[in-house]
């Protein structure tokens, strides 16, 4: 499945458009990551625990996006756009979407002298 | 005695204070280093924000999305100052600066995570700030959540022009 953010592919051609297809998830950080980011918070510096939560939420929209893609019978995913929301304090939605199409390698035609 | 009391509790803001600036000032200044080496390191990578492939290679891998994220929040230090000026408006250079190591730093994992999977070039970067629920009523903490994406592709081997990742 080639995903891109993207409207074209170089070196493929867009044979048919499936339509829209998205994935969303809503992550909420544990406790444990919340103090320590309290704690972070008096120096600074990156959050990983906010990171991996949103690093997990990605993964997880993006493989839904592809199942669902693959149901429609895609080999493709292009122009792929995220979003984001925090629902509440501590819980955050990722939102990804994209239009499934089917691409096939375009056939060479240079080469002929 | 009271005097005592009042030093004691004078002391007792002023030392987190203290420590946050210290420790603070050092992590950013040492984040900041780690930005610039890294973004020498990847000065050979061809990236822009165009969609249409510049300098696009045939045959290759095929082209590959790839996306990075970091969160970075403000020390307690500067966020004491800054709510300062939030009363009486004006330039808030330490916000800025952390926006600005979000960004880079998010960009910069894009491109390396590009580099490791053996692609030569980065186009239709976005860098997006996401929502992570930081700036609500009880916490006034600055914290910038950056999701950085684009596509990575194999580039023909060009003279580089001149180009920075900083905006």
């Amino acid at each position: 499945m080639l995903v891109v953010n993207t409207e074209t592919i170089p070196g493929y051609r867009v044979v048919e458009l499936r339509g829209l297809v998205q994935g969303n998830t809503v992550r909420a950080k544990h406790l444990g990551r919340d103090i320590a980011a309290g704690l972070k918070n008096l120096v600074g510096g990156e959050l990983r625990g906010y990171t991996e939560l949103l690093t997990e939420s990605r993964r997880e929209a993006m493989q839904r996006m592809i199942a669902q893609a693959q149901q429609l019978g895609a080999n493709a995913i292009v122009n792929v756009r995220f979003s984001t929301s925090a629902v509440t304090q501590g819980a955050a939605e990722l939102y990804v979407y994209g239009t499934a199409v089917v691409v096939e390698p375009e056939t060479a035609v240079a080469g002929e002298m | 005695m009271e005097a005592c009391g009042l030093i004691c509790s004078l002391l007792l803001i002023l030392i987190p204070l203290a420590m946050a600036l210290l420790v603070g000032s050092w992590i950013e200044h040492r984040h900041l280093r780690s930005i610039e080496q890294r973004e020498a390191a990847l000065a050979p990578m061809l990236v822009s924000d165009l969609g249409s492939y510049p300098y696009s290679a045939s045959g290759g891998p095929p082209p590959q999305m790839i996306a990075a994220e970091v969160v970075i929040a403000c020390d307690y230090f500067k966020a004491f100052l800054a709510s300062w000026k939030l009363l009486f408006g004006g330039r808030v250079g330490s916000y800025q600066r952390v926006v600005d190591r979000a960004r880079r730093e998010a960009a910069l994992r894009v491109l390396e995570q590009a580099r490791a999977l053996g692609y030569n070039a980065v186009c239709n970067l976005r860098i997006e700030s996401a929502d992570v629920g930081g700036n609500t009523q009880q916490s006034r903490m600055p914290i910038s959540a950056v999701i950085a994406f684009g596509t990575a592709y194999m580039a023909q081997e060009t003279p580089a022009p001149s180009r920075s990742l900083v905006g």
